[in-house]
């Protein structure tokens, strides 16, 4: 490496200026481009060939051509639907707890003392630098129907403990609640930074002209935050299935009767976990375009709807 | 390792071992050189008992045969099959496995499992196979040939707990025989006392279609055609099973738990009964002590029909394809399937003894099983075991999958069981092979 | 594989403390918003702290509920370092993330240098097909990695963590970002000097992209240190697996050892938490700064 930027000193204009567009870039760039090209690219490319056969991976079994029957069985798979479906619930559910309480608690904490809020700060970001295996096993303890702090609290004053990951009408808003512990308070960090950003003499003339505190936040704040909650909401829609994902395998596994299992979950479960290449292949290709669509239609949007204060 | 069967097998390889050399799958007779094999195992996958007691056999093993290193390797039992295919896949292939038994067939098919006829000289495998349970050992065999010696495996129990029995004016020594009285059994329970009145294992992620076999075949359903080409779980009996259940669920008897949740549930006395494998014993056993009177019964039957429970666990399967490391990994196996090794699974991990000799032999489980009536209904059953089957062809699981969750939906979702157990039937008839 | 959003993120605003308003806020006001983030500090720190309490608990009280424990004990610690070789998980992760940490620092300077610094053929679209990275789910990608992995005869090895994390966007990205909002006058004024495009890399760029350079640190080290998916896949044993699989060691269908359960977490998240008491500020600035990992 460094004989190769050596070497573009050294010739005449006209040779260092080849050398430079020509081969230097490229070997600063090599260990990049190959660690990702061989890790994430090739994989892929392989996955979409592999999605139309049949093979179990092993040497001895050959790869066998089945068309599209891989894709063919996904889709038919019943809970494929009911998984398509929970990723939406996630997603709205997650938009509250990551975006709407982040963004109120943000506005609403704007006066605090610089000393508190600081405090305050250093605790509500705990959950984001916690393992997400070790949240689980927590939150499972936490939430243990026999044993778990919360239901013992619920039963001490006179309440059935109720069964958080085990009745399917509660299950997944429990994922999404645990999911939404670990980002609250890096929301919540965001959209305070953007608040504070805010220059102070906007809202100081807004004041003086005899803006009502709401009117303040409504027509001045508010759409200074925007690209900052955009941001957020376009994070929650992207990654929300992914971020459950962790949860989801170790607390439920998808169940009870599929209730918590996402778009993410059930292409593992068929997929992935079985190993068998068709299925998972299919399952990958399905994920990746899918997500390449909503990723596109969205940053559009963003870029059409984001509003660039300063 | 059993000095005496040691012995004779030893000397019953030497008189025959001479009668196989061109065959070229034959192993040699004793391991004269050092050699290391991998022991893929799940009990070695988590921290406890089962892991305990595994690593002390693996020691005793290895004293007992200095020339063979184990190399334990633990994988949970849901992922022990896919990290095996997936080492095989990579060309590191495992010596001797714990496999799944709703895997073997595959194992069987795809990852080169050894005929224990077509490597171990035949009286050699006659001395092992002697006093195993015939219903136990039929469990390895496929297509005529031994592949897998029944390693931890166990039936279908119901586990109740006496003290809540006897709180719902219930005799707890007389405990429900059929699902008409488990429903009645549970419904005083959950009326006369706080607690639910029966969890099973039958449904859940991690639970496989092991329990919901026994109940089909209980009533006379079946998973699919004699032929293996057509899947019958939606027909008649099957889904009459299926709907027993739903309106066990639906009268309030039954409580929906996940795994976890059940056993602790039981083990902390908030469940009347509790339908599960016998592996979980241990569990309960802590749970219960001291706290209420713990038992056990058989699997409930349909009407007059017997009950047909099939087993849950695991068979050992030898996948090395070098002689000598086969011959490593088939002394691994008879020690493993030994009346020692037995008496330790049976008695520290809760499974159920291979060797039905080693009951009554104070020397090995004799004493034990007097303190732990709790084993009874499991000896009983092996008595009439049948084969825990799997599904044919490269999309098994899936089928199997899509099996339960329809069961699952018609059980607990409040979708007609007739209709439920057919769009499963339908969709996974297009998996199987054609 | 971990997912970031560097690349897409707006400008989000430095964390800049915002002086509090000098008038305006009313006594009534303030104690409100006091109890509105007390709350919320409750419910983030309080799973935290619940598994430390239930971790020090005697093994016979593990189910107890009092807020505190009444009798400290290290039972469950001595049960669980003696069921697993946690240590040796835990050296192995730290190995992990410190290798994974500096070696992906590097490969993300050369990058990101190569882009600040030359305009090159197909350079917007390399660019872009690295970002594009982070859309493509571990999932994806898991099976074929496992079989080079293989292939590698890796399995089972600390390297198989670290290889596929060479190089990752987020890091090529960032720095990238950095080296662009960096004076061009003393790059050129460098070039003058005669000094060679590797010397001016390491020694004038890379020192001055110190504050980037911490966060990416401490963003990688986290992130590789809670990594979870891809160790489940290639470990077989458990002294050459990371400590988030030792964890899941007392999850087990013979039913969940909640004492040593909470011991082995609590083991796992301190250093990381220690790392975080003592680098607050920066732990929080390099999370704003890179999105969510």
């Amino acid at each position: 490496m460094s004989e190769a930027a050596l070497s573009t000193h050294g010739g005449t204009v006209r040779r260092r200026r080849m050398d430079n567009w020509r081969v230097t870039p490229w070997l600063y760039l090599a260990p990049a481009v190959l660690t990702l090209a061989i890790w994430i690219y090739w994989p892929l490319i392989d996955a979409s060939r592999l999605s139309f056969y049949e093979w179990n991976m092993l040497p001895t079994t050959p790869q066998t051509y089945v068309g599209w029957q891989n894709y063919i069985n996904i889709f038919a798979l019943p809970k494929f639907w009911q998984a398509l479906w929970n990723t939406g619930i996630y997603i709205i559910g997650l938009l509250p707890i990551a975006v709407l309480i982040p963004l109120a608690i943000a506005i609403y904490t704007h006066d605090l003392p610089a000393r508190a809020r600081n405090f305050y700060r250093a605790i509500i970001f705990v959950p984001m630098i916690i393992a997400p295996v070790v949240a689980a096993a927590v939150w499972r303890w936490l939430l243990d129907p026999g044993h778990g702090m919360v239901n013992e609290a619920i039963t001490l004053f006179g309440f059935r403990p109720v069964r958080f990951l085990q009745d399917p009408k509660i299950a997944i808003w429990t994922i999404i609640v645990i999911t939404g512990w670990k980002l609250i308070g890096f929301s919540t960090l965001i959209l305070s930074a953007a608040n504070a950003n805010i220059n102070p003499s906007l809202v100081e003339a807004a004041r003086m002209d005899g803006a009502s505190k709401w009117e303040i936040v409504r027509d001045i704040r508010l759409p200074l935050l925007r690209s900052t909650v955009l941001f957020l909401v376009l994070m929650t829609i992207l990654l929300g299935a992914q971020w459950s994902f962790a949860y989801i395998h170790v607390l439920t596994g998808g169940g009870p009767l599929g209730a918590t299992t996402n778009i993410f979950y059930i292409l593992w479960d068929f997929g992935f976990s079985s190993l068998s290449v068709g299925w998972s292949s299919a399952a990958a290709v399905i994920l990746f375009l899918g997500f390449g669509v909503v990723a596109f239609v969205l940053f559009r949007l963003m870029d059409r709807y984001s509003f660039h204060d300063n | 390792m059993n000095r005496k069967t040691f012995l004779t097998g030893a000397l019953a390889l030497l008189a025959t071992g001479v009668a196989y050399p061109a065959l070229g799958q034959s192993i040699p007779a004793t391991v004269d050189q050092p050699v290391t094999i991998s022991y893929y195992n799940y009990n070695l996958a988590s921290a406890g008992n089962g892991a305990e007691a595994t690593k002390r056999l693996i020691a005793k093993f290895e004293a007992a045969n200095p020339n063979i290193k184990v190399k334990g390797v633990g994988a949970s039992s849901a992922d022990i099959t896919s990290r095996i295919q997936a080492d095989v896949a990579a060309g590191r292939i495992p010596d001797v496995v714990q496999m799944v038994f709703s895997d073997l067939e595959f194992t069987v098919d795809n990852l080169g499992a050894a005929a224990l006829e077509q490597i171990v000289p035949e009286t050699e495998l006659k001395a092992h196979f002697e006093g195993i349970s015939p219903n136990g050992l039929q469990l390895g065999v496929l297509n005529g040939k031994t592949y897998g010696l029944a390693y931890t495996f166990s039936t279908p129990v119901l586990f109740y707990n006496a003290d809540l029995f006897k709180a719902a004016g219930l005799d707890p020594d007389n405990p429900p025989k059929t699902w008409a009285e488990v429903k009645a059994a549970g419904l005083a329970i959950t009326k006369k006392t706080k607690a639910e009145g029966i969890a099973t294992g039958i449904f859940g992620p991690s639970a496989g279609d092991w329990l919901f076999q026994g109940v089909l075949r209980s009533n006379n359903g079946s998973l699919m055609s004699p032929d293996r080409k057509t899947l019958a779980f939606a027909e008649p009996a099957s889904v009459e099973a299926v709907a027993m259940l739903r309106d066990l669920y639906d009268s309030g008897a039954y409580t929906n738990l996940d795994i976890t949740a059940a056993m602790e549930a039981m083990a902390s006395g908030n469940v009347g009964m509790y339908l599960q494998t016998s592996a979980i014993q241990g569990f309960l056993v802590k749970g219960s002590q001291g706290k209420f009177d713990l038992r056990a019964s058989t699997m409930p039957r349909f009407g007059d029909k017997p009950q047909r429970p099939n087993n849950s666990g695991s068979a050992l399967v030898i996948l090395s394809r070098d002689p000598l490391k086969r011959r490593a990994a088939w002394e691994l196996m008879k020690f493993m399937t030994s009346k020692e090794a037995y008496t330790v699974i049976t008695s520290e991990i809760g499974y159920l003894p291979l060797r039905a000799d080693i009951v009554e032999d104070p020397k090995y489980l004799g004493n034990w099983v007097k303190e732990h009536p709790l084993i009874q209904p499991n000896l009983e059953q092996l008595r009439m075991l049948e084969r825990w089957e799997s599904f044919p062809g490269p999309n098994y699981r899936q089928i199997q999958k899509t099996m339960m969750e329809g069961a699952e939906m018609a059980v607990f979702g409040g979708t007609d069981p007739a209709a439920a157990m057919q769009a499963a039937q339908k969709s996974a008839q297009a998996m199987m092979p054609k | 594989m971990t997912i970031d959003a560097a690349a897409f993120a707006p400008s989000i605003p430095a964390i800049s403390i915002a002086r509090p308003t000098k008038r305006g806020a009313t006594g009534l006001n303030k104690s409100v918003g006091h109890l509105v983030m007390a709350v919320l500090a409750i419910f983030c720190l309080f799973p935290v702290y619940w598994m430390i309490v239930t971790s020090l608990r005697p093994a016979n009280e593990v189910f107890d509920t009092s807020l505190w424990p009444t009798a400290a004990s290290l039972d469950n610690y001595v049960y669980a370092l003696n069921a697993i070789p946690i240590i040796e998980m835990l050296g192995n992760t730290l190995l992990v993330s410190a290798v994974v940490t500096v070696v992906q620092l590097f490969t993300g300077l050369l990058a990101a240098y190569a882009f600040a610094r030359w305009r090159f053929p197909f350079d917007k679209l390399t660019y872009t097909l690295i970002a594009l990275t982070w859309l493509v789910p571990f999932q994806v990608v898991m099976i074929p990695n496992y079989l080079l992995v293989a292939d590698l005869g890796l399995l089972d090895s600390l390297a198989a963590l670290i290889l596929p994390h060479f190089a990752a966007a987020l890091a090529i990205l960032m720095l990238a970002q950095a080296m662009r909002s960096f004076p061009r006058e003393v790059l050129e004024a460098a070039r003058m000097d005669g000094a060679k495009s590797w010397r001016i890399l390491w020694e004038v760029i890379a020192p001055n992209l110190r504050g980037t350079i911490a966060s990416l640190t401490i963003l990688i080290f986290i992130s590789t240190w809670n990594e979870y998916f891809w160790p489940l896949l290639l470990s077989r044993t458990p002294e050459n697996s990371v400590i988030q699989i030792g964890i899941q060691m007392f999850m087990t269908s013979e039913g969940t050892q909640w004492g040593p359960l909470m011991a082995a977490s609590t083991m796992a998240s301190l250093p990381i938490l220690l790392l975080y008491v003592g680098l607050q500020r920066q732990v929080i600035q390099s999370f704003m700064k890179s999105g969510i990992r």
